[in-house]
């Protein structure tokens, strides 16, 4: 009820010009006020100070609803000059002979411009707040940026360097080299470019984000349809790859960007096989419960050490894990992960279970951004 | 075989061309290369190649711009390649006339099953083959058309009217992908409701009943964002 009145008013401050918007609310307080009077005039013995209350419950909202001064000071000005001209002794006539009127002037200007003054106050707190949290939003992003450009040329320039120096030796040792010397050779040189162009598509992956609002489009999507396209995708590329999937029985439509969630099942599910160090196949499955759908990849390895654990989306860690287990890190890819979910609204986590690591990350059923 | 299928390759990267050129050839396509869309369209014109591997991204010309001109006169199949993120672009190709696509990077396999399925589909048109009526087969599930019957490993599945009917739509395009609009337009009419979810809906059911694991399928696949693909024949 409240809030469609609120929404009754925000719509029409929009339609209209602001001087009119603020004129209609002071004069539609007054008229109020006036009518309460006149009521009050009709049926009280002695209405006089439930009149002045009235009005000065009137002033204070006009000076608390419009900007500046003027609206709560024209308010006061009718208000006091009315009450005398209309519901004071002597009736239609203007009399300020009576004793203690000045007060009475006293007290509504200062209420209107107390009022006024505290409102014009909040609303220019308010807008400070707001910037900070803007200028603070965007130096996040800044850092979010930087990070990943870091990250992203210290990987990218690994692979490149195996690629260029493996090409290099094939080209200009063909000779003493053996067959199975030179397929090692091309076979490094496939495995890193596939790698590169993993990374590539992740970064390409990120662009779907709508840069302005940090949102994707999003469209109901059959979740077993999003994981089996995942699933056969990373199959293409880790043949050997062995993975477990199980879906709901009951048909699960959800909200999301596919490509970008596909992305975001494969990098898991990829960091599963290569980092848990187990033969273990990795579990890939969806829970579902009221408000959103939870997807879960788990595998039975060696787990993540946990120091890891709170900044393992950071982009900034991937160069530790490169040198704790000897690997490619994962960092970047993690990193959109959890840049993909937030863009849908929804949360990414990683834990430790008795046998290995497990993520997981859920959607919301719902869109609450088209609620609000 | 007594004379070799021809095949055009449009695509304006020298490296890509190369590679491309070296694999078909071993496989006993003869290829013609053109590296702009200016130099394309005569090359079909005059010579009318069994088939046609397209880059969208061409310097001169939207790659478009050609599945519409050869459309208004020939039905040579058209496989487009395209990269990986651009769904919409895939679609829209797929409803100017393209037979398929294929995505950055190109897998060789991948290619040449494709080209085979597309030159299978177009064969069947032009020769008024029976293979329309022959049923369906591929790894122990059988669709006959005739008798309206699904056998999955000799044992009959129940569908309802319109799960057949979009079964053997994709079964009789098998190896091809098939859009959404085209399916929904081919099963509901063309004035159907542009809203997917009935179909998706319907393919969930069918999943469930024809799909060991619905979420590891054999028999139909997903290509997210722009329709669905049957499993090849087996039979060909």
């Amino acid at each position: 009820m409240l809030a469609s009145v609120k929404g009754f008013f925000r719509r029409l401050e929009k339609c209209l010009p602001p001087r009119l918007y603020n004129w209609l609310i002071t004069a539609g307080l007054l008229v109020i006020a006036t009518t309460l009077s006149y009521l009050f005039f009709q049926i009280m013995d002695s209405p006089n100070s439930n009149i002045a209350l009235t009005y000065v419950l009137a002033v204070f909202l006009v000076a608390r609803f419009t900007p500046g001064y003027g609206y709560g000071l024209f308010a006061s000005i009718f208000s006091v000059f009315f009450i005398n001209y209309r519901f004071t002794y002597p009736f239609y006539a203007l009399n300020f002979t009576m004793t203690g009127y000045p007060i009475t002037f006293i007290a509504t200007f200062a209420i209107s411009s107390i009022t006024s003054a505290i409102t014009s106050n909040m609303k220019e707190q308010a807008r400070i707040l707001s910037e900070r949290d803007r200028a603070l939003m965007i130096a996040e992003k800044e850092t979010m940026r930087a990070n990943l450009l870091r990250a992203v040329s210290h990987d990218l320039r690994t692979p490149l360097t195996s690629i260029i120096g493996s090409s290099t030796v094939y080209l200009e040792r063909n000779h003493d080299l053996t067959e199975s010397q030179k397929s090692a050779l091309i076979q490094h040189i496939l495995e890193d470019s596939n790698w590169l162009l993993n990374m590539v598509e992740n970064l390409l992956s990120v662009t779907r984000i709508n840069n302005q609002t940090a949102r994707v489009n999003k469209s109901p999507e059959p979740v077993e349809e999003v994981i089996s396209e995942a699933v056969i995708r990373l199959k293409k590329r880790l043949p050997n790859a062995r993975i477990n999937v199980k879906v709901p029985d009951d048909f699960l439509m959800i909200p999301m960007d596919a490509v970008l969630i596909e992305q975001v099942l494969i990098n898991l599910m990829e960091n599963a096989i290569v980092h848990s160090r187990s033969e273990e196949p990795v579990e890939c499955y969806v829970e579902n419960t009221p408000d959103s759908a939870i997807f879960h990849v788990r595998d039975y390895g060696v787990g993540i050490p946990p120091e890891r654990l709170p900044t393992i989306f950071d982009s900034s860690s991937s160069t530790a894990s490169t040198a704790a287990d000897g690997r490619r890190g994962m960092g970047i890819g993690l990193s959109i992960c959890k840049t993909i979910i937030s863009a849908h609204s929804g949360s990414i986590q990683a834990v430790n279970h008795t046998k290995g690591a497990e993520f997981f990350f859920a959607l919301p059923k719902e869109d609450k951004e088209i609620d609000s | 075989m007594t004379h070799k299928l021809s095949i055009l390759l449009v695509e304006d990267e020298k490296n890509i061309c190369d590679f491309i050129t070296t694999a078909l050839s071993a496989q006993d396509y003869r290829l013609t290369t053109a590296h702009t869309g200016q130099e394309a369209l005569p090359i079909i014109t005059s010579q009318c190649p069994d088939l046609i591997l397209l880059d969208l991204g061409l310097p001169d010309m939207d790659g478009m711009e050609i599945i519409r001109q050869v459309r208004t006169w020939a039905s040579i199949p058209i496989i487009v390649i395209s990269a990986r993120t651009q769904e919409q672009e895939k679609v829209r190709a797929l409803d100017l006339g393209a037979d398929d696509y294929l995505t950055k990077p190109i897998g060789i396999s991948e290619l040449l099953a494709r080209i085979r399925t597309a030159l299978r589909h177009s064969n069947r048109l032009n020769t008024d083959s029976p293979l329309y009526k022959r049923p369906f087969h591929a790894k122990g599930l059988t669709i006959d058309f005739e008798k309206h019957q699904v056998l999955l490993d000799d044992k009959e599945i129940h569908l309802t009217q319109i799960e057949f009917k979009i079964i053997s739509l994709l079964a009789k395009n098998s190896g091809r992908v098939m859009t959404y609009d085209s399916i929904i337009s081919n099963i509901w009419g063309p004035y159907a409701d542009d809203d997917n979810s009935i179909l998706r809906v319907n393919m969930a059911h069918i999943r469930r009943k024809l799909e060991r694991n619905p979420a590891e399928p054999q028999y139909i696949f997903t290509e997210i964002g722009i329709g669905y693909r049957m499993v090849e024949d087996e039979m060909h």
